[in-house]
């Protein structure tokens, strides 16, 4: 564990080397991201301008929510993102080879390789949400909230990743699978919003099925009520903890049927 | 040290007809073709040896290097090197080999060489004085100092590959698996890259295993060669042997005094020889003649040649490595 951490220091600090050389980009990407979701921000602020509430959820409950949602999806962009690229074109092409070619875990080679800043877009909006709608939102605080929130964040993480891994292992079978990574993140736009306002059949997809909806409904709403800790927080464990034994389980097999591609 | 016994590795291919409407049939009702790439290779390699690994494109040898190396799976059969099987601990095995791939780097684009040194040493566990002798020793084989501060995408191809050569040895690897290092390269830079790992071997004793397309490669760096084909062994001994046992393949060659006189010659017909014997090449005045002494003696072929025809100048050669091997590729020879 140790040298785990310190390798991906290593790489943390080669990255930031590395990000001095291409200021533009980084600048470009960070604003592009921080843009974007002040859109979505001001999109909801029109909504609320006609009408006072949303099934019975506040504005500031809903950016509160809304804000929750975009820090775990901003720390898995931030330290997981080179996922993508597995899907996308890392084991299509063949260069896949070279991460089995070094002594450190596959899985951890391929994350550690890139640290994406882009993502401080995301993590900088998130909190300054949370900052804004606190505020103005009376809730309950108990001496264990501080530590609840930091393990829903990590487990609400830890379901972005695992469901990023499972996909980006289907590479390993079908070549590529960058659009399915793509497909099911479009269905994390869903969990944003507090899922009663859905039918049943999209709540059960994002509960049971492709459970987005524990990286920041149901964490958000026990920290807005303090209901159901059990289901709220403990789903959350759950869901995270079951998708990444999937997700290691269908790596694994994925890599030994890896088929590299011609030279 | 290095064991493989039948191995074996098959790959499922969708065959698809032409065109957008055979794409989508194969999407609905795909036909699988299984190909052998590798189909049941076994041989083995001492510690310290050099070994070739040749064969035309596509005959399997990647296939081969990536087994050996961990990358893929094999269906059957199997590879033990060390001791150890690669597949089984991968990460404890690949601590022990150095791989370099000719065709890509596996460094990190951006970074400068210097840094991706030192992430290697941290990946290996490196210690630090371990490290420093080994660095002077790689410095000094592959001349790294000259651009051993740019990022590795700045480098040209030859600084890359001995970049990518001294990577693979940072840890002091058992064996070394090289993958076409001398893919692209001018002849200076080859025989640079050549020596260093004859000196590598020398010094380290390094077990190499080199695949690769320039013969000279194999006949200045390695005694032994395994040559595949079509995913089979078709030759595994030296280099003597090979020239041994197929050098008694002549070439004589002569320019006529007069082109049309080649009609007066006609090797087959005089010496009842067959085609494997006997093969006649001609351009215009010029003639070359590949024979097997064999079959017929080279006195006899000089003076007949010479009763028959006015010629410039002659002269008998032996077959070399690359002769050989092509008449080998060609199925002109079995071994």
């Amino acid at each position: 564990m140790k040298r785990v951490l310190k390798l991906h220091s290593i790489f943390i600090a080669q990255y930031l080397k590395r990000l001095m050389e291409y200021k533009v980009d980084f600048l470009i990407g960070a604003t592009g991201i921080l843009l974007s979701q002040f859109f979505q921000i001001v999109f909801i602020g029109i909504i609320f301008s006609q009408i006072p509430a949303l099934q019975g959820w506040s504005y500031y409950e809903i950016l509160f929510i809304y804000g929750f949602s975009l820090i775990p999806k901003g720390i898995d962009h931030l330290f997981f993102d080179n996922l993508w690229m597995v899907g996308y074109q890392i084991v299509r092409k063949g260069d896949f080879d070279k991460y089995l070619t070094r002594p450190i875990n596959s899985l951890f080679y391929v994350i550690v390789e890139k640290f994406c800043v882009d993502a401080l877009g995301e993590l900088v909006m998130g909190i300054a949400l949370l900052c804004v709608s606190i505020p103005h939102l009376s809730m309950p605080f108990y001496w264990y909230t501080i530590p609840l929130v930091l393990v829903a964040l990590v487990f609400s993480t830890m379901i972005y990743t695992a469901l990023k891994t499972v996909t980006a292992a289907i590479s390993f079978w079908t070549k590529a699978s960058g659009h399915i990574t793509h497909m099911l993140y479009m269905t994390n736009d869903f969990s944003k919003y507090p899922v009663t306002i859905y039918n049943n059949f999209v709540r059960t997809f994002i509960t049971y099925i492709i459970p987005f909806a524990f990286t920041a409904y149901y964490p958000a709403c026990f920290f807005l009520t303090g209901e159901n800790p059990l289901f709220n927080i403990g789903g959350t464990v759950i869901a995270g903890v079951v998708l990444l034994a999937i997700a290691l389980f269908v790596w694994n097999k994925g890599v030994s049927a890896y088929e590299s591609a011609g030279s | 040290m290095i064991y493989v016994k039948d191995l074996k590795k098959e790959f499922k291919k969708t065959i698809k007809e032409p065109g957008l409407k055979g794409s989508i049939k194969a999407l609905f009702k795909p036909d699988k073709e299984i190909i052998k790439a590798v189909d049941g290779i076994s041989f083995s390699v001492e510690k310290g040896e050099m070994l070739g690994f040749i064969g035309p494109n596509g005959a399997g040898k990647s296939t081969v290097i990536k087994m050996l190396t961990g990358i893929l799976t094999p269906t059957s059969g199997i590879c033990r090197i060390n001791g150890q099987i690669p597949q089984e601990n991968r990460k404890k095995y690949v601590k022990e080999i150095g791989v370099v791939f000719g065709q890509r780097t596996q460094l990190w684009w951006d970074l400068a060489l210097r840094e991706t040194y030192a992430v290697l040493k941290e990946i290996y566990e490196v210690p630090d004085d371990m490290y420093k002798k080994r660095m002077t020793f790689l410095n000094e084989v592959l001349e790294l100092d000259s651009f051993i501060t740019s990022p590795v995408r700045t480098l040209s191809l030859g600084q890359r590959m001995r970049a990518d050569i001294a990577a693979s040895l940072l840890h002091s690897p058992k064996v070394l698996f090289l993958d076409e290092p001398t893919i692209g390269l001018d002849v200076v830079v080859k025989d640079n890259i050549r020596n260093a790992i004859k000196k590598i071997n020398e010094e380290d004793g390094t077990t190499v295993i080199l695949t690769t397309h320039d013969l000279s490669d194999i006949e200045l760096l390695c005694e032994r060669i395994v040559m595949i084909d079509k995913g089979k062994k078709v030759f595994d001994g030296e280099i003597s042997e090979l020239k041994h046992n197929f050098g008694q393949m002549r070439t004589l060659r002569f320019e006529l005094q007069k082109a049309a006189d080649i009609d007066l010659l006609d090797y087959q017909k005089k010496f009842s020889a067959t085609q494997d014997d006997i093969e006649i090449e001609s351009d215009g005045a010029l003639i070359s003649v590949r024979f097997n002494s064999d079959a017929v003696s080279v006195e006899d072929m000089l003076s007949y040649t010479l009763s028959q025809v006015h010629v410039k100048d002659i002269n008998v050669t032996d077959a070399d490595i690359e002769d050989i091997i092509r008449r080998i590729y060609r199925r002109e020879v079995s071994v």
